[in-house]
């Protein structure tokens, strides 16, 4: 692979995302984890990544739960989102499905799911 | 640098209008240079903001065209799109152009129209400045993202409900008393907390509402604004970024971004969050306000909530914030938004404030975001 090819775009990490798996990207220099994509590292300014798998293991960081939703997701409200911190030390953002809206809390554990919305793929998150 | 003081402001009243983004900014603009007692000839650029044009008025290129419905079309024109925080930005443009010694005056400003549209499309439309790929398809909406906030500063701070209520309840008091606000009346403590979620534990009073309206300030050099009396000198004027995804944000419960540009700002100017005597800042939704007070310096980080309860940051607090009724009461016309929070600060320190004049005010601050945190620009002011 050529140095200027991307380790990961958004267009594998969501195909793979679709089939139950989450990749980060590990800096080599320094070993700062992220989310794809990113030409540079942001905590060394390198450029020498590696991707890695992700357990899809979390904890709820924050969410909400949207009843207000935009004109293309109005059909689906009242829905929950949450930032959860998967234990690798990174986050995402997802939408909480199979988990009941009042058993929400900071600090519950969940695991990553695809999801479907609108025939795009998106991050979803239910019980651990 | 040359010095640059604003010696022109105008604004709309904010609300429903029949009348497009141009015709507003250009209403406010006519009031900004009659205020600065110049002509329209005076104008040599125009720095102007505007964000979703593209969706509600099918417009684009709305710089040239605010400027041509003004009747100043040859003059230089850029607009600027950095969401919430676009005037503002195109303010702090403008104030380099001056201070290089480009131009002698130069004219800011920004318009918005959404009324137009329904609830859900404009709700749309606003989450466009959230990113496409990782945010919108899981249906993050702007409540939705100040709502994730809210839960982590309460998580972290215990920070509550009732204490974002009384950002409502202060904000539509001084809104109260500006003619131009789009709500002028009290609310209670119980009609916040009673109010329908909108996103939890957002309700629907803790949230700005859509608004039309347009804002223009007239910035010149020293020597035309010595000409003047009534020129507020801009002390300092900062931007700073952070990451755009929420997910990338390491604590979710501050705003580095408002951090980072309060620090250049207090720098740029000499002076610290204990000079400022009168405050606008961006209240989109109650805890942008708590959040923000805490990360100008104004409060301790984690007392923002309390400091909501207290009263401080009420007209006869500490510290006035928001005396114009603030994004929630005055209203929030994205585009328009940053130039509206100057020309109220502005109006404070020629203390010409009427009945929510802050008594004796000599250094006032505005402070604008954008997006999910990922823009700030935080500017200061004073007189003479
Ligand atoms: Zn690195």
């Amino acid at each position: 692979m050529a140095a200027t090819e991307p380790v990961i775009t958004l267009k594998n990490f969501f195909e793979r995302a679709r089939e139950g798996a989450l990749t980060a990207v590990r800096c080599g220099k320094c070993s700062a984890l992220a989310i794809p994509p990113k030409e540079f590292c942001e905590s060394c300014h390198q450029r020498a990544w590696e991707p890695v798998a992700l357990s899809g293991q979390g904890t709820i960081a924050s969410y909400t739960i949207i009843r207000v939703a935009p004109a293309r997701h109005a059909a689906e409200a009242p829905y929950a989102v949450a930032v959860v911190q998967l234990k690798e030390g990174v986050s995402l953002l997802g939408r909480i499905v199979d988990l009941p809206l009042d058993k929400l809390q900071v600090g519950l554990p969940v695991k990553f799911r695809p999801l479907v919305v609108n025939s795009q793929t998106a991050l979803g998150f239910g019980p651990a | 640098m040359r010095r640059v003081a604003v010696i022109g402001v105008g604004v709309t009243k904010f609300g429903k209008h029949d009348r497009t983004s141009a015709e507003l900014f250009a209403e406010a603009a006519r009031d900004a240079l009659a205020d600065a007692e110049l002509p329209p000839s005076a104008v040599q650029a125009l720095y102007y903001g505007n964000v979703v044009g593209g969706e509600t008025e099918k417009q684009l290129h709305t710089g040239p065209q605010a400027a041509s419905v003004l009747g100043i079309p040859t003059v230089p024109t850029t607009r600027f799109e950095t969401a919430c925080a676009s005037s503002h930005a195109a303010f702090r443009h403008a104030v380099m152009e001056l201070a290089a010694g480009v131009s002698e005056v130069v004219l800011v400003g920004g318009a918005e129209r959404v009324l137009n549209v329904p609830t859900a499309e404009a709700t749309e439309y606003f989450a466009y400045a959230s990113d496409a790929v990782w945010e919108q398809p899981v249906g993050l909406t702007f409540p939705g993202v100040f709502a994730l906030i809210a839960r982590a500063h309460m998580a972290k701070h215990g920070t509550t409900e009732e204490q974002m209520a009384h950002v409502a309840v202060k904000n539509h008091r001084h809104g109260a008393l500006n003619p131009k606000a789009q709500f002028q009346k009290e609310i209670t403590l119980e009609q916040v907390l009673r109010s329908a979620y909108v996103a939890d534990p957002l309700k629907l009073y803790d949230c700005c509402p859509f608004t039309d309206g347009g804002a223009a300030v007239v910035l010149a050099s020293e020597e035309i604004a010595r000409q003047r009396r009534r020129g507020i000198w801009v002390l300092g004027s900062a931007a700073a970024s952070d990451s755009m995804l929420m997910h990338d944000k390491r604590d979710l419960a501050r705003v580095p971004a408002t951090e980072r540009a309060a620090a250049a700002a207090y720098r740029q100017a000499g002076l610290g969050p204990e000079d400022v005597d009168v405050v606008e800042l961006h209240d989109c939704f109650t805890i942008a306000e708590i959040v923000a007070t805490e990360g100008l310096g104004l409060f301790e980080p984690g007392t923002g909530g309390l400091a909501a309860e207290k009263g401080w940051t009420s007209l006869g607090g500490k510290i006035p914030v928001n005396t114009s009724g603030g994004l929630k009461a005055k209203g929030h016309p994205i585009g328009a938004t940053g130039a509206a929070q100057i020309v109220e600060v502005v109006t404070q320190l020629r203390g010409e404030a009427g009945p929510r004049q802050v008594e004796g005010a000599r250094i006032g601050l505005t402070h604008t975001l954008g997006g999910n945190t990922a823009t700030v620009l935080v500017s200061l002011f004073g007189r003479d």
